[in-house]
């Protein structure tokens, strides 16, 4: 527990080191205020009671300090938005490194990854959908299959939106869109066909297919090629194999071309975490285009 | 800590969100002089047998209803510590706090109505 109040600003300050300078110093100073007026009149009430045990009981009901850095942040939130996103101004340097500790980055290749195997499945399913439901139309069971499969869709896209979300970053809805359940199925129906979400949706799980195999490509080549790089050294000094062989001769690199190679490789995949992360935030716009109706 | 916990206090946190700024305003408007914030803090202790929030709570309210032009402050030194912030409502924080306890009025009929079922 803390035996001064300065011992409690610490810890204030710690927890909130994180937050805008300026809301650290209001909050240290409104503690700073409350704290002292408590114990000068909780002293004067117990004289006997020691300066720790008084500073325990105030502390209770001015809140720990993460209560009060909880607070802080909260209202600040609400007040000025804005300040939220305000990044401290790094080097360029610094950000052009930094994009290894950025989640966005890391979420939007494994979203790249992902997209493959979703993107092939939604194809699938969009594809069978649409021409089962097609054909079928003929018999009167056509209905309620066609009906099923739009059903099906507005799920998938719902789930997709989740995907989007927690990789990308992008804001996506976490209730399906409104689906008209107290219609009659085959009205249900009309109005599923006659919504535009409902073809954008599918559009969106076409071109999935298509963006998904391009995202896996890239991103296979280009990790490939920046860890052949990288590898270049050991590979040439540790197991003596040959960069290339030219028609009877072998080529082998000298100490620094190696090192060029290496770091070059390092320097490709991590400008491609840049491009990853510019194409994954594109990809979320678009998910909000097509996925997302006002 | 249960689940149960961390679930009301949330509730709670969120509850106050919204009427510590009201309870703030309205204890300043009934106020002649001007408070400092522990002031405020012990009377809303007084006032209510159950803590209904923190008092660190209070302070970043008190920053941001300043900021919005509700209230105003000044500094004034004190013979037994640090120098002592004293808040005070302004005429625009009047008339909101007017507007604020019609809509608390209206929320209150409306829970309670719902909540007799």
């Amino acid at each position: 527990m803390f035996n001064t109040i300065d011992e409690y600003l610490d810890a204030l300050k710690d927890e909130m080191k994180d937050a805008d300078s300026a809301l650290i110093q209001d909050a240290q100073a409104d503690a700073r205020e409350h704290l002292s007026n408590a114990l000068t009149a909780s002293r004067e009430k117990n004289p006997e009671t020691s300066e720790s045990d008084l500073l325990k009981k105030i502390i209770e009901e001015y809140g720990t300090p993460e209560e009060t850095a909880s607070a802080n942040r909260e209202v600040e939130k609400r007040t000025s938005p804005a300040l939220d996103q305000t990044i401290a101004p790094r080097s360029l340097l610094g950000r052009f490194f930094g994009v290894y500790i950025d989640p966005l980055a890391w979420g939007a290749l494994l979203y790249m990854l992902i997209a493959f195997v979703t993107g092939v499945f939604y194809f699938t399913w969009a594809v069978t959908g649409v021409s089962l439901s097609i054909s079928l139309l003929i018999f009167i069971f056509g209905f309620p299959v066609a009906l099923l499969f739009l059903l099906s869709v507005r799920g998938l896209v719902l789930v997709e939106g989740r995907l989007v979300e927690a990789l990308l970053g992008i804001r996506m809805p976490r209730r399906p869109l409104f689906s008209h359940s107290d219609m009659k199925w085959f009205d249900r129906l009309k109005a599923l066909v006659s919504d535009k979400a409902t073809w954008l949706m599918l559009i969106y799980m076409l071109i999935q297919f298509a963006l998904g195999t391009v995202y896996f490509v890239v991103l296979v080549t280009v990790l490939s090629i920046s860890l052949a790089f990288m590898a270049l050294p050991f590979i040439q000094l540790f197991s003596d194999i040959p960069v290339f062989n030219w028609g009877d001769g072998s080529v082998y690199l000298s100490y620094w071309q190696l090192t060029l190679f290496s770091i070059g490789g390092f320097l490709l995949w991590t400008i491609f975490m840049h491009i990853a992360r510019g194409v994954g935030q594109l990809h979320g716009k678009m998910a909000k285009w097509l996925l997302v109706t006002e | 800590m249960t689940e149960l916990t961390v679930q009301t206090k949330k509730f709670q946190k969120e509850l106050n969100a919204g009427t510590s700024s009201l309870v703030l305003l309205s204890v300043l408007s009934r106020s002649k002089e001007a408070l400092y914030g522990y002031q405020i803090a012990k009377m809303l202790e007084e006032s209510g047998d159950i803590p209904m929030m923190k008092q660190g709570t209070l302070y970043p309210v008190l920053r941001s209803l300043e900021d919005s032009g509700l209230l105003e402050s000044t500094v004034e030194p004190s013979v037994s510590g640090p120098p002592r912030r004293y808040y005070k409502i302004t005429k625009d924080g009047r008339s909101s706090l007017e507007e604020w306890l019609e809509i608390w009025k209206q929320t209150k009929k409306f829970v309670d109505s719902i909540l007799k079922g």
